[in-house]
């Protein structure tokens, strides 16, 4: 096949009709997107909807059923080893090796990727209050999820693979993870991350995809997002009547089954008339979420049977 | 080769391979210091007392020199089956349990091949049976020489120990091979492990009762054999050099199964 993309021109990140199945509706399939050099790309879906396929695929861990998926123009299958050169990556299961400290862990894979310099290493575990001197097995989930970012980002790589990379994390870490992200972003790092989370995906990223039962439902520029997305809100009624009697006037608005007076209203841009609206019932309690992005792509694309928990 | 796996790798293996090695130190030490022409006319006698247990552990030579007793008592079971489970445990170390646990994923995330991941891999478990085999050699001399100066003939030693080293080899690539092959871990471990378990266990069997001949024919255990190496038998080398060929051949396709399949890590 002959692609235009050369090591310094085109895409960083660039995946063609990509399809790897497990059988039994499993893997992924038809999966296409590039990702720009110097982007922060979000990719996001449900557990089991094909994220760590994908990942595994741009590492050459696995070898595609059909299509390609190339890293710096590159084949990730056949030229992994050169490819890891430039790339850091976390897995989306924390297996280090347990029986190893973390300072020595950390240690091993300095020298297993050929770093010389630790500064960037050792500020890392500053950074994420990382405690590297116990053994990992006795660690956490989150703080073995700080070893493998402190792992991912030591090498200051062209080219990160984030599977899933806040898990675990408290909502702290969490935010000095959006920050790294952001830092690393103005470093000039090409990112892709994965994640089932809106908020690290939107402060992050500038353009995000959605996969749902290994197919890409589609992608969309970070503010364009941010312009179609609504406002959901959960009202609840002094009493199921007058709750009736607001449904029967709005037909948008789904009765929720925990809260006997309660429903659900999705409003876009007229907020006014809402409110207005609103004072007319008598109200115990208002709840306001923003839209995830499973219901927004939902509703942009409308196609998706329902099923399938987000968690 | 990565030095810096290596060197990890083969300190994590130190522990077991050290307790492995006391425990054949001290049966070489025993079995040796067991020797006597009389004590060894007392042994016989218990031996043709109840022929078929000591034959299924491959005592079954009326034994006059000291290496013919030693290979009585040691090369029949002890430094072949025993070593098998530090094989078996190293195979499941370097191999089976990253794969398994996903820690291989840190491995590879790393500017190294799998080639050079793999054959690094290799190159532990083959320079701990090595050292081992030159540890069990030296050990074997060293008792012999403090007990009965002179009595070893030391040559016809060296080349059995070079047999048993193959011997090894051939057990440590196969369990290696089917640690590459399969993705789930308890085949990638027991295929492997379990066929050589069975071949152990068809020898136990040819040995106490002849009418197993066929089972002989097609054990590999019986490439090794070190009565044979130990005279210069030709055939008895010729099978010692197939043993080895064997594990280079078994060691090099394991790395190219590893290279070709899909990791899922």
């Amino acid at each position: 096949m002959n692609h235009p993309s050369g090591p310094e021109t085109g895409p960083a990140i660039e995946i063609c009709d990509l399809k790897k199945e497990y059988g039994k509706g499993r893997g992924v399939f038809d999966v296409s997107f590039a990702v720009e050099r110097g982007e922060t790309f979000g990719f996001l879906g449900p557990n089991g909807a094909g994220k760590t396929v994908t990942m595994r695929t741009l590492m050459g861990f696995i070898r595609p059923d059909e299509g390609d998926a190339r890293i710096n123009g590159l084949d990730c299958f056949r030229n992994r080893a050169r490819i890891q050169e430039r790339l850091g990556y976390l897995p989306g299961e924390i297996a280090c090796m347990d029986e190893m400290t973390g300072a020595a862990f950390l240690e091993f894979m300095a020298r297993m990727k050929k770093l010389r310099d630790r500064t960037r290493m050792n500020e890392l575990v500053e950074y994420f209050e990382l405690d590297p001197a116990r053994r990992i097995r006795k660690m956490s989930k989150g703080t073995k999820q700080k070893v493998g970012l402190v792992c991912a980002f030591m090498a200051s790589p062209d080219i990160i693979l984030l599977d899933e990379p806040t898990s675990g994390l408290d909502p702290l870490m969490q935010s000095r993870f959006i920050d790294l992200v952001l830092q690393e972003k103005r470093r000039g790092a090409t990112i892709l991350l994965s994640s089932h989370l809106f908020e690290e995906v939107e402060r992050t990223c500038d353009r995000v995809a959605f996969i749902r039962a290994g197919r890409l439902v589609g992608s969309m520029r970070m503010d364009d997002v941010r312009k179609s997305r609504k406002r959901v809100f959960v009202i609840t009624f002094a009493d199921a009547a007058t709750r009736d009697r607001y449904a029967r006037a709005h037909v948008d608005a789904s009765p929720q089954p925990q809260g006997a007076a309660s429903v659900e209203v999705t409003v876009a841009g007229n907020f006014d008339a809402f409110v207005k609206d609103l004072a007319a019932y008598d109200i115990v309690d208002l709840t306001a979420h923003e839209q995830t992005l499973e219901e927004l792509f939902m509703h942009l694309y409308g196609t998706m049977e329902k099923g399938g928990s987000h968690e | 080769m990565n030095k810096t796996l290596f060197a990890k790798e083969l300190r994590a293996s130190l522990f077991v391979s050290g307790i492995i090695a006391a425990v054949l130190a001290l049966y070489i030490g025993m079995i040796i210091s067991m020797f006597d022409p009389e004590l060894g006319e007392s042994l016989d006698a218990m031996m043709q007392s109840m022929p078929e247990v000591f034959a299924a552990f491959g005592m079954s030579t009326q034994t006059t020199t000291l290496i013919d007793f030693m290979l009585n008592y040691l090369y029949g079971f002890l430094l072949t089956a025993f070593v098998l489970v530090l094989v078996l445990i190293m195979a499941n170390k370097l191999m089976v349990r990253h794969l398994d646990r996903g820690s291989m994923a840190y491995l590879l995330a790393t500017p190294n091949s799998r080639v050079r991941i793999a054959g690094t891999m290799i190159g532990v478990v083959a320079t701990v049976l090595t050292a081992l085999a030159v540890l069990v050699t030296a050990l074997e001399m060293g008792f012999a020489e403090a007990l009965f100066p002179g009595e070893l003939d030391f040559e016809a030693l060296a080349w059995v120990n070079a047999g048993l080293l193959a011997l090894w080899l051939a057990m440590a690539a196969s369990c290696f091979l089917s640690a590459c092959l399969f993705s789930n871990a308890a085949a990638a471990l027991w295929t492997g492990g379990g066929l050589w378990i069975l071949f152990f266990l068809m020898q136990m069997v040819s040995q106490v009762d002849d009418d197993f001949e066929l089972l002989e024919s097609i054990n590999p255990l019986t490439l090794f054999d070190y009565y044979g190496l130990a005279t210069g038998d030709a055939s008895a080398i010729g099978g010692a050099v197939v043993l080895a060929v064997s594990a280079v051949a078994l060691f090099t396709a394991a790395v190219t199964v590893f290279t070709r399949r899909d990791l899922s890590v």
